[in-house]
């Protein structure tokens, strides 16, 4: 049945995507609702929340503030707390309950900035879609709000985009910054895990973006629209998981995927249960990627460990590949 | 410059009306800080008993959450025990079905095709929606009743994980309570079967209050927590009185007076000796008997009094994150003899009574709330405390002992405040 699920819990939704990138850059992160999303934020998708505190609130709506619209009290309660805590910016991130109260985002920033006098950049998440989706939106809403001079650029700076903690570990974002480095960049600004805010208004600066998932495909397309920067999507962490013989399926992020395919010598087929610009086979439901794993007589499976439940009976090799966004393990700790 | 975390002496809140407790005290009109207590307990799926885990407090139930995939995703939490494996399923809504209600609509086809799923049919579906459908206004119960047409003796019931009226007439914690104890069907009451509503996991094994309630002739003291069976969560009807040990359940225990014709008593935990002994004084009364709790006062005596020739004057933090009142709990260790120094917790107006003694002899405590967004400046104490008590206090003081004392299993009575210091010394030795 659509929209069952008898065995998987949801993925990590675009809210967690939008704060995962957001995380690292000073904001006020305010998630607009009434708690639970935000404490599903910070007590499971963003496992940095143990390590390193950062200014994520929830707004603490009440039913009387939905349904009366009370944004100035929202206006109120976000500039007393600029002035109990020093941050850069104020970042709106939303959930369904704004969804279903139509919230007006492009006012409630209008009125944030006049009351705070410091910027706005509101992702409009609802909850309904997947982390990947909230992060490519915040990724643009970032660039949109301070990226907006054209600097001289590095030689040696690239910009990775996409390497959030649920998309991969700690691990592989070592490897990728290890990578460029390697690769005689000097400056290697990770946007969502270490670069600052000033790496954002820096942007044009860098001379390579390489989206490393697919929630920094459209940053760095759009990046390429705005300054001309040359991009790349590949993800090097990926770069010695490779499958020369035999018939192999990948369900992962759409760029992992896509790594895997092409540096691999053997049949190489991808799959994705979030956003693809490639032509990856697009699963949505359990029964769909049960069908594909069962029918399609393959050696060799790659994926998370989460999703084996569904296919008890395959005979193949299995490769763990973890995906934070899926079964919310990894080695971020 | 650096800022600084809110907090007021108490000696300052004591001297305040009870409406007159400070925003940041209370945590209402502001942000709110993602505290560890604030995720406790803003995160229903992700610890303690939310309501996803209390509704699956029924014998042989599953439930359904029907919401948007952000809402169901920590679950993933809770399912990781062993007890709660296979009992979880997902209606996913999108932006349509939050639109036309479409979602309503395929409801019990949803529930009918997971009973099918399951290898041993359950005995309950619980059907949790979120705050998409109370602003909806989604009527619930009808749409249960239209999947129990579709079932073979299948009960349906919902639950409200309404975050948006935690503070309400009924928050969610009381209301999930109140669907629960909904299910029991009126039946014969039994002079002698007692019932204890407020917890969802069972009193501590060793508790004096069950040791009295038998002493006084009850044969059977059902708790939620204990009942293996629906079987056994229905003969809960039976009960000649409810007792409520945690006010959450007493709108539950309202309704189980007015559909089962239960009365009902309410007792409260509390750490201080003198106060127990008091509350189980008025529950013999109401039970026309005499409770004599001579042997379990004096082992609780004979323990505060060999934990106090060891840590006379020893400093503590307490946090909210616990099983107990911490205004209370202070209360109680600061008459033993103990120093508190903070107090990390949302005050409420029913608190002031104990904030109102505690300032009397310790006026110099620092109170500090887990909600409000300046904690994020709080910065350890250069004086730490010897030992902290609760798990968020942990949080504050990580060089300090900690004592969660958050267990499922629920301390109270005498034999709580031994325990409590027994784990205490344990802790710290």
């Amino acid at each position: 049945m659509k929209g069952l699920r008898k065995v998987l819990t949801p993925f990590a939704p675009d809210q967690s995507g939008a704060v995962g990138v957001l995380y690292e850059f000073g904001a006020l992160i305010v998630v607009i609702d009434a708690g639970g999303c935000t404490g599903n934020i910070c007590g499971f998708d963003e496992p940095r929340w143990q390590i390193s505190s950062s200014a994520v609130f929830s707004a603490g709506l009440r039913d009387m503030d939905a349904i009366l619209g009370r944004d100035e009290l929202l206006v109120k309660k976000i500039a007393k707390a600029h002035e109990a805590i020093d941050v850069k910016f104020t970042a709106l991130v939303g959930t369904p309950v704004p969804a279903v109260i139509a919230t007006d985002y492009d006012a409630l920033s209008y009125m944030i900035e006049n009351k705070t006098g410091k910027p706005v950049v509101a992702v409009r998440t609802d909850g309904m879609h997947l982390y990947d989706e909230g992060a490519s939106d915040a990724y643009i809403r970032l660039i949109e709000t301070f990226a907006k001079e054209k600097h001289e650029v590095n030689k040696k700076a690239v910009g990775i985009f996409g390497a959030l903690p649920l998309d991969m570990g700690k691990s592989d974002r070592e490897k990728i910054r290890s990578y460029y480095l390697d690769q005689g960049c000097t400056t290697v600004r990770m946007y969502g895990t270490g670069a600052g805010i000033e790496d954002v208004e820096k942007v044009s600066s860098n001379a390579l973006n390489v989206a490393v998932s697919s929630c920094g495909i459209d940053a760095v397309t759009k990046l390429n629209e705005l300054f001309n920067t040359p991009y790349e999507i590949m993800d090097p962490s990926k770069f010695d998981l490779t499958f020369d013989s035999g018939r192999t399926l990948v369900v992962h992020d759409e760029v992992c995927c896509k790594t895997i395919k092409e540096r691999s010598e053997g049949t190489v087929e991808t799959a994705t249960f979030f956003d693809t610009h490639n032509d990856d086979i697009k699963l949505t439901e359990e029964d769909e990627f049960t069908e594909l794993v069962m029918n399609g007589n393959w050696d060799n499976l790659v994926c998370d460990e989460a999703l084996l439940p569904l296919i008890p009976e395959f005979k193949g090799n299995f490769i763990s590949l973890p995906h934070f966004a899926v079964s919310s393990t990894g080695d971020e700790s | 410059m650096m800022k600084e975390a809110v907090s007021f002496r108490i000696s300052e809140i004591a001297k305040l009306r009870p409406n007159e407790l400070p925003d940041e005290l209370t945590g209402s009109n502001g942000l709110v800080y993602s505290s560890p207590a604030t995720l406790a307990y803003n995160s229903p799926g992700a610890e303690g008993f939310g309501v996803k885990r209390a509704g699956l407090a029924v014998p042989e139930s599953v439930m359904l959450i029907v919401s948007p995939g952000c809402c169901g995703r920590n679950t993933s939490i809770v399912t990781r025990n062993p007890e709660y494996k296979g009992r979880f399923f997902y209606l996913m809504m999108d932006e349509t079905d939050l639109v036309t209600g479409r979602h309503l609509k395929v409801i019990p086809e949803a529930v009918s095709e997971i009973v099918e799923f399951l290898p041993k049919k359950p005995k309950v579906v619980m059907i949790c929606i979120t705050c998409v459908d109370a602003l909806l206004g989604t009527d619930m119960k009808r749409v249960c009743a239209r999947c129990e047409e579709k079932l073979d003796g299948v009960r349906v019931a919902p639950c409200y994980m309404y975050a948006l009226t935690r503070e309400g007439r009924r928050p969610p914690m009381v209301d999930v309570r109140q669907q629960i104890y909904s299910l029991l069907e009126k039946s014969v009451r039994k002079g002698n079967e007692i019932n204890l509503l407020g917890y969802f996991a069972p009193l501590q094994e060793d508790s004096d209050l069950i040791e009295l309630l038998k002493d006084a002739g009850f044969a059977a003291i059902r708790q939620i927590g204990t009942c293996r069976t629906y079987e056994e969560f229905l003969d809960m009807s039976r009960a000649n009185l409810n007792l409520v040990l945690n006010s959450e359940a007493h709108a539950a225990a309202e309704d189980m007076y007015e559909d089962l014709a239960i009365p009902y008593a309410e007792l409260t935990r509390v750490y201080g000796i003198d106060t127990v002994r008091a509350q189980y004084k008025a529950l013999g009364q109401v039970l026309g008997v005499s409770l004599d709790d001579s042997r379990f006062y004096e082992e609780a005596a004979n323990a505060i009094e060999g934990f106090m020739s060891d840590f006379m004057g020893a400093s503590v933090n307490i946090g909210e994150c616990i099983n107990a009142n911490p205004y209370e709990l202070a209360l109680s260790l600061t008459r033993y003899g103990l120093n508190v120094r903070e107090i990390y917790a949302t005050a409420a107006p029913e608190h002031m009574v104990y904030i109102r003694k505690l300032a009397e002899i310790s006026p110099d405590i620092k109170l500090y709330c887990n909600l409000d967004p300046s904690m994020i400046n709080y910065s350890r104490s250069e004086d730490k405390p010897l030992f902290t008590l609760g798990k968020d206090a942990a949080h504050y003081c990580p060089d300090a002992p900690n004592i969660p004392w958050n267990s499922d299993v629920q301390p109270y009575g005498y034999r709580g405040i031994v325990s409590l210091l027994n784990k205490i010394r344990e802790e710290i030795r």
